[in-house]
């Protein structure tokens, strides 16, 4: 099946889904005026289902938008694919929201951004009410899965002081990291809070780096590695390397963990065991 | 070990600034003591007369699994030249589990730090009980013969 033929599928099932009543919108992908860039598509009846595309120009998570309306009483069908669907996932799992809140339309996809893309391991849906089209093979990414996280690991202290130090330097603060975040749920962020105090507000280094670190530690083990955070930083900073550490380090203790592979695992933090090793203390 | 009165009214003092307003050069050290065990093993300490170096501040707070990570970040920006994370021993906590939740917890906040550039001298946790008065005492000792060899921290310091 080619990606026009999928396009096609993808318009008649959410048709089939809106007419039936089974959700009151579906959530995918729609055109802008520019042909590299698409944009959500939110669609209501069968008419809005016909505007949906498919193609390369599909990076964007769609999860992130089933928090708008966590608390509603209807369905909401969503088009997932591998990165969606551990998002969702996670929602559950985070009691955002409960499984039959959603319809998930799963679409298995073979990578659409040579960048967000390159270190993939999930093409297919891992969570879905209905498969559109056969399973693609899982890939062997190019990227090892911590590539990003053991280049800074090699280096010495003061290199690794000096490369985070560059890249939050040229941190803008915009918080479009936390905005894209599939797994950043709280209804109101630290950042936001004015009377909070332990997260300066200024324009620094200092407040810049302990940012960024902050905002890793509260996604730590439930990042999904979409990489969302990094494609629409608008410095382009490789803040993916922060989650990946702790993930690579979560790893190393509880054997392999990914989260969001499914709706009931994948709680290192809020958990513990009673063997845990203290000897870092 | 003499007190200097003189030394908490001083300007600047609180800051960590000499009455000249050039930087103290001994290092400080932030201790956050869990209330049931760390707290009160502190306080044995000073009950017994015990001597350990004057570099540290306590916090006292009600379980070790109350420190935020972002507390550790904070001290740093303010001027911390050492952290350290105290409670009670696993299978001791007053509230049953709290900190084996510390335990996952800044065993991956450590290797952050170590992984940003801090010096994983300048951050420790540790077990110490309310009946290990000289434990607490050799604790803070090492813990600021290591963060003194270092010299003051600058890494992630707010600029004034």
């Amino acid at each position: 099946m080619n990606k026009n033929e999928q396009q096609q599928k993808m318009r008649e099932t959410a048709a089939r889904l809106l007419d039936a009543g089974e959700a009151a919108y579906v959530i995918g992908f729609g055109e802008t005026r520019f042909p590299e860039k698409t944009s959500i598509l939110f669609a209501h009846n069968a008419e809005e289902a016909d505007r949906f595309v498919w193609n390369d120009a599909c990076v964007q998570s769609l999860a992130k938008y089933l928090l708008e309306d966590r608390f509603a009483d209807y369905r909401v069908g969503i088009f997932a694919r591998g990165c969606e669907s551990r998002a969702i996932n996670r929602m559950i799992k985070d009691n955002q929201f409960k499984r039959d809140h959603v319809h998930i339309l799963g679409i298995p996809c073979e990578g659409v951004n040579a960048k967000r893309c390159a270190s993939c391991a999930v093409h297919n849906p891992v969570v879905y009410d209905e498969l559109l089209w056969d399973a693609v093979p899982e890939p062997n990414p190019e990227t090892a899965r911590f590539a990003r996280a053991e280049a800074v690991e090699a280096m010495g202290p003061e290199e690794r002081y000096a490369y985070w130090s560059d890249v939050y330097s040229r941190c803008i603060r915009c918080y479009a990291c936390r905005q894209a975040c599939p797994v950043c749920s709280c209804r109101e962020c630290y950042v936001d809070m004015d009377r909070q105090g332990f997260q300066g507000k200024r324009h620094s280094v200092s407040d810049n780096q302990t940012f960024g670190v902050t905002r890793a530690f509260h996604v730590a083990d439930r990042c999904i590695e979409c990489g969302e955070c990094e494609r629409v930083c608008p410095m382009g900073l490789p803040i993916l390397g922060q989650t990946q550490k702790i993930i690579k380090d979560i790893t190393q203790l509880s054997g392999d963990y990914q989260a969001g592979m499914n709706a009931e695992d994948g709680n290192f933090l809020g958990a513990f065991d009673l063997d845990d090793k203290d000897d870092f203390m | 070990m003499a007190i200097d009165k003189t030394a908490g009214t001083a300007p600047g003092a609180m800051i960590g600034l000499s009455a000249d307003g050039t930087e103290a050069s001994a290092p400080k050290i932030l201790a956050f003591c869990c209330n049931w065990c760390t707290y009160t093993g502190a306080d044995l300490a000073g009950l017994n007369r015990m001597k350990y170096p004057a570099n540290v501040r306590v916090v006292r707070v009600p379980c070790s699994g109350r420190v935020n990570p972002q507390f550790i970040l904070r001290a740093f920006q303010k001027g911390a030249d050492g952290v350290m994370v105290c409670g009670c021993h696993p299978g001791d906590c007053h509230y049953a589990t709290g900190n084996y939740f510390t335990r996952r917890r800044f065993m991956l906040m450590r290797n952050l730090l170590e992984f940003n550039g801090i010096d994983p001298k300048r951050f420790h946790a540790r077990w110490i009980s309310g009946s290990e008065a000289a434990k607490f005492r050799d604790t803070i000792a090492e813990v600021a013969a290591q963060v003194s060899a270092l010299g003051p921290n600058t890494r992630y310091r707010e600029e004034r």
